[in-house]
């Protein structure tokens, strides 16, 4: 547990990773507090008005439909961040127990397990979601969260697997063992605490990789239904109005840019503390 | 060396393999039907859904369509697409060579500019210019592709008339126009496509040769080289790359999936005629013989890519035949 | 910064380069001698009995209506009743021998594209393809009345049909363009797809097939000799883009002339660029909300709320339909008389839509019993709100726009509605089954009226909401028969299925096209974009004037 908050606090003196946390920390409070405070971004008051630039009343303008662009981003933020936190933590469970079973048990079930990670490697991530969204027509939220979860395990476990390889070779490891100590708490005990700390930084670059993923999808229509407001979604929206309502698109954008920097900011800190010599 | 070979090949061989169960599974498991969409505005007799049912096999259970399926890879017959009704292989060759050309121009620019930045990078590490240039490439990874790729469009293509906005080549160009001015036409509407695709994966390119190149530095007969009083640049560009040169090969396996994922959107934005409009279309009319056709093109080449890297190591540095 | 200089002095040398090779480039292209018209599809099998399934899309009719002739075009009215709207295309005359004969008479100057002459063989080779099911099911649907066609002499062909009535002509000329007999008729009927006759089509019509680049265009030129006048535009480059976004900078950035359905939001951005002129076309869209007369659950009982024709009739009445209309169309917007989009020639002498009167609607809510009792601002009746489901498909934005107006407006007269966004093929399935209250329907329609007795005749294969009225049966019977003046018997089929409430009547939209001012004598055929195409000029001195 220490090492973890170690690591954490070295990560935060790095100034690009106190950066990123700190804008991590803005968005996330953004999203949370956020919708209270805004007007409802389903709101169409004045269609017939159409889109208004950034002014006053709205500072992120208003879109086609003379929803507050603002209280979108910011609900959509909610929305992304939501899914990008879950659908990692699924990804990152799956990987570590993938990769310590495969990394501890060894022989066939390795063997077979890497089979199927490197025939899954091989398929960009991109072409299996749209394969599956295309095909399985309605997709509420939970559904996509799991799908996008269930396929962003593998490289971890390649990952976990290897930590796993070489902490099991470690003497103390070994006496543990001989001394007749159970799997599982050789598991628990020794090899997941080792293994957190790259897992952590995976878990903090998924995120960044989740959003732009998930607003990938929305752009094509397959993602985050409307009218829910999602940032890839609201670039779809905007893409007829980009030369006449250009900050409809824009802020959305910059929105997704931001976060996903800020988590590789943070995640990029992280992993030179877990391992300097890449620093 | 030749054992070795053949277990690579094979292996090779079984990922595809796997990846092809993955895919069929994936798509013939789910419940809609593709010729649902045709139904979209006018309404379709029952007689008609029946016939062009009949035609692409949909009537058949699950087993006999897989076994149609994998005896037609075998003969090298992809099926036929739903939307454009004609053989799935080729409508793949027509538009596989647009995407090469954008990828080509891609890997081109990220072995030159982001090579280069990723060295430099490293040679000055801890540097204001190093910390400068890494927030950067991190700003860049951050972009969705798509949404730089609307606003270059936008703003360079039909605000500033700069470049063209869409398009690979001026189809109102004469026919006898000559070889010059035919690829200084697709030169220009190469820009804006390539552009987009650049800051990603430029921005990749930098943060692993970086880390490829601190990584020799610190070898002791680069320590040595120092310590003989070489200059500098002899130190980076004679000896030390050549050394970070491998991860670079593995970098050459990594980049086909990420530009061929970032080509499906790039290509939808500026109208590029390559296989990522054809996938992002298919997934539009849920054209699933296309789309899995598509796929299976990605996958074949992103494990003959890793087939290829693995072959490169091997000649490079003979421990690895042994491993 | 070194780096950054030396970055500098690469990026001067890869822009200069840039900029010399487009000079060059642009200096080549020839705007003046052709027109680049941008589509959302690609034309993949331009050939008329072949447009089945997936290939019965825009794109492929685009460039059929270039290639091939049919034996008469419909008139500017859109009239599809009688013989009388119609003009001599590859026909240059017909008689009708009796009810139900009909004879036409080829223009002896009409050649194929390979220079052969077309002949009545070639006619009857085509009714023959198009009128198998096995083939072109889709096709032989729409020919049914078509009993047969025969070639007397070279020249003149006759068709018979099974039952005397107004639309023969319209049937005979209107679906499918005779295709080349000498060229097709070695190739069997399921082979011609994917032969070489597909991938380059010979036809008759005003442009000849060039080339097709996969993805990008489909090109076309004029025929020199064409026998109703060469057309003056040499040439004609379709260039497709899949996203709607790269299709509108293709034309605002000037790399296009030309363009079919802008949409709404846009028409303002469009409208201030100088070199593009906006055009107003009728469209072939309606859209409606349609009342479920039968109980959604049990298909035999009537429904608990809308079989009363009282509470439909509030529900139209209490919905401000044009403030609806000018909300998402801007001032493109009609609201329709009847189910009737602006293509339809029967709309011509309709009646005004009804405005809206939310006194009356209340009064006849009141009056069937509903009332507010609780004071929640819903009315109810014996325990029960009255609340509505309003289905519709989520790949509609305008409908989605207009379903929240609706919700809101529908809710100040205490009628709750329940707005239900499904996936599409769930929208198709429960619309089919009648498994709605209110479903918003969006139809595209044929020119002929004949297809509105699939959803408003008792009988009608898609009629899901159980509406019946005898009346309405019989008047649209009679206007297809051509019994009687058939504009007059449509239009009372009209007000009778007005006055019955079977749906309210949404919105009837225009489409607006843009053109290159550069081009004259523009006119767009609201059936088919482009078909006038050869009559159109263009001038070789390009247009001054810039965008915004």
């Amino acid at each position: 547990m220490t090492a973890i908050l170690e690591t954490l606090r070295s990560a935060w003196r790095n100034p690009r990773g106190r950066a990123g946390a700190l804008l991590l920390l803005i968005v996330a409070i953004a999203a949370v507090i956020g919708p209270w405070l805004l007007p409802d971004p389903l709101a169409q008051p004045d269609i017939l008005g159409g889109s208004l630039p950034p002014g006053l009343g709205h500072p992120f303008g208003t879109d086609q439909l003379s929803r507050d662009v603002l209280a979108r981003v910011v609900t959509g933020a909610r929305i992304s961040l939501g899914v990008a936190l879950l659908a990692v933590a699924l990804s990152v469970t799956l990987g570590a127990a993938v990769g310590i079973v495969s990394g501890y048990w060894g022989g066939a079930i390795d063997a077979a397990l890497m089979r199927l990670v490197d025939g899954a490697l091989a398929i960009p991530r991109l072409f299996i979601l749209l394969l599956v969204l295309a095909v399985w027509e309605r997709v509420p939220v939970l559904a996509l969260i799991l799908i996008i979860g269930a396929t962003g395990w593998f490289a971890t476990s390649r990952l976990v697997r290897g930590e796993v390889l070489r902490i099991r070779e470690e003497a103390y490891v070994q006496a543990a063992e001989a001394l007749g100590a159970r799997r599982r708490r050789i598991i628990f005990r020794h090899l997941l605490p080792n293994a957190l700390g790259p897992l952590l930084v995976a878990a903090t670059l998924g995120v960044g990789d989740v959003i732009l993923l998930e607003a990938g999808l929305s752009f094509l229509g397959l993602g985050i239904q409307p009218p829910t407001p999602s940032w890839g979604g609201m670039i779809l929206d905007s893409r007829e109005v980009m030369v006449s309502a250009p900050w409809a698109g824009i802020f959305p954008g910059l929105a997704i840019v931001i976060t996903v920097l800020s988590a590789n900011l943070f995640g990029d800190a992280l992993r030179d503390a877990v391992d300097p010599r890449s620093a | 060396m030749s054992g070795w070979l053949l277990r690579r090949a094979l292996q090779a061989v079984a990922t595809f393999a796997v990846a092809i169960a993955l895919l069929f599974v994936l798509m013939r498991a789910a419940p809609a039907d593709p010729l649902f969409r045709l139904s979209a505005d006018r309404p379709i007799s029952q007689k008609e859904i029946a016939v062009l049912r009949a035609r692409y096999g949909l009537d058949q259970p699950i087993g006999r369509q897989l076994a149609a399926f994998v005896g037609g890879l075998v003969r090298g017959d992809l099926g036929v697409s739903i939307e454009h009704g004609r053989p799935v292989t080729a409508l793949l060759a027509e538009r596989l060579p647009a995407t090469l050309l954008l990828g080509g121009s891609v890997l081109l620019l990220n072995f030159t500019v982001g090579l280069w930045l990723g060295v430099r990078q490293a040679v000055r590490r801890g540097a204001r210019e190093d910390r400068w240039l890494t927030t950067l490439s991190l700003t860049g990874y951050a972009m969705p592709s798509f949404w730089l790729g609307l606003v270059l469009a936008w703003l360079v293509g039909v605000e500033w008339r700069l470049l063209p906005a869409a398009g690979m080549q001026d189809p109102l160009l004469s026919s006898d126009a000559g070889f010059l001015s035919r690829t200084g036409d697709v030169l220009r509407h190469l820009v804006l496509p390539v552009l987009t695709l650049s800051v990603v994966s430029i921005a990749a390119t930098m943060r692993y040769q970086r880390a490829a190149m601190l990584e020799v530095l610190r070898l002791p007969y680069i320590v040595t080289a120092r310590a003989k009083g070489l200059p500098e640049r002899v130190v980076t560009w004679r000896h030390a790359w050549r050394n970070a040169l491998f991860p670079i090969i593995t970098l050459f396996g990594l980049w086909l999936p990420i530009l061929v994922s970032g080509s499906v959107f790039v290509e939808a934005v500026f109208a590029w005629p390559g296989l990522g409009s054809l996938a992002a279309g298919a997934v539009g009319s849920r054209d699933y013989p296309l789309l899995m056709g598509a796929s299976l093109l990605v996958a074949a080449l992103v494990v003959a890519g890793g087939f290829l890297t693995d072959v490169a190591y091997a000649l490079l540095d003979p421990r690895v035949r042994i491993g | 910064m070194r780096a950054v200089t030396q970055w500098r002095s690469r990026l001067t040398i890869v822009a200069a380069l840039a900029g010399w090779t487009s000079v060059q480039a642009g200096a080549q292209s020839e705007r003046g001698t052709g027109i680049v018209i941008v589509t959302g599809q690609q034309a993949t099998t331009p050939v008329p009995t072949l447009m089945e399934g997936a290939a019965n899309s825009v794109g492929n009719l685009d460039v059929v209506d270039q290639l091939f002739l049919r034996l008469a075009e419909l008139g500017p009215k859109l009239v599809t009743s009688g013989d009388r709207d119609f003009a001599p295309a590859l026909a240059r005359s017909w008689t009708r021998r009796d009810s139900t004969t009909l004879v036409f008479d080829l223009d002896p100057r009409a050649r194929w594209h390979d220079g052969v002459p077309v002949t009545a063989r070639d006619v009857v080779f085509t009714f023959n393809r198009a009128k198998n099911p096995d083939i072109a099911p889709r096709l032989a649907d729409l020919l049914r009345q078509i009993t047969s066609v025969t070639a007397a002499g070279d020249s003149r062909i006759v068709f018979r049909f099974a039952r005397p009535y107004g639309e023969q002509l319209y049937d005979a000329t209107y679906h499918v363009a005779p295709i080349p007999a000498h060229l097709l008729d070695s190739i069997p009927p399921d082979s011609v797809g994917r032969s070489s006759f597909a991938t380059n089509p010979v036809g008759n019509g005003p442009y000849r097939w060039v080339r097709s680049v996969p993805g990008q265009f489909v090109e076309l030129a004029a025929v020199p000799d064409f026998f109703l006048g060469k057309a003056k535009i040499e040439r004609v480059i379709l260039r497709t883009a899949a996203e709607p976004s790269a299709r509108i900078n293709l034309l605002l950035s000037g790399q296009a002339d030309a363009m079919d359905v802008i949409p709404p939001q846009f028409v303002s951005r469009v409208a201030s660029d100088t070199t593009l002129r906006l055009i107003s076309v009728p469209s072939s869209t309606m859209g409606y909300l349609l009342f479920n007369q039968r109980d959604p659950k049990n298909r035999a009982r009537p429904h608990p709320i809308l079989a009363d024709n009282r509470v439909r009739r509030a529900i139209t009445l209490a919905l401000d339909r044009n403030q609806l209309v000018q909300a998402v169309f801007g001032s493109q917007g009609m609201v329709p008389y009847g189910p009737v989009s602006q293509l339809l020639w029967i709309r011509q002498r309709s009646p005004r839509a009804e405005g809206p009167n939310t006194t009356e609607a209340r009064r006849l809510l009141a009056a069937t019993g509903w009332g507010d009792s609780d004071g929640d601002g819903t009315l109810d009746r014996e325990g029960r709100p009255l609340r509505l489901v309003l289905s519709l498909p989520n790949t509609s934005g305008i409908r989605r726009q207009m379903a929240l107006l609706i919700q809101e407006q529908l809710r100040r007269v205490g009628v709750q509605i329940e707005l239900q966004q499904l996936e599409f093929p769930i929208y198709i399935e429960r619309r089919s089954a009648g498994d709605f209250d209110v479903d918003f329907s969006a139809a595209n329609q044929d020119p002929s009226p004949s297809g509105l007795t699939q959803s408003w005749t008792c009988t009608g294969g898609s009629n899901v909401a159980g509406y019946c009225d005898r009346g309405v049966d019989s008047l649209m019977e009679q206007a297809v028969r051509g019994r009687g003046d058939p504009g007059e018997r449509w239009l009372e089929a009209l007000k009778q299925i007005e006055e019955d409430a079977a749906a309210t009547f949404l919105y009837a939209p225009a489409f607006m096209y843009a053109v290159n001012r550069r081009f004259r004598s523009v006119t767009i055929s609201p059936q088919s974009s482009w078909l006038t195409l050869r009559k159109w000029s263009v001038s070789p001195v390009p247009v001054a004037g810039r965008s915004k």
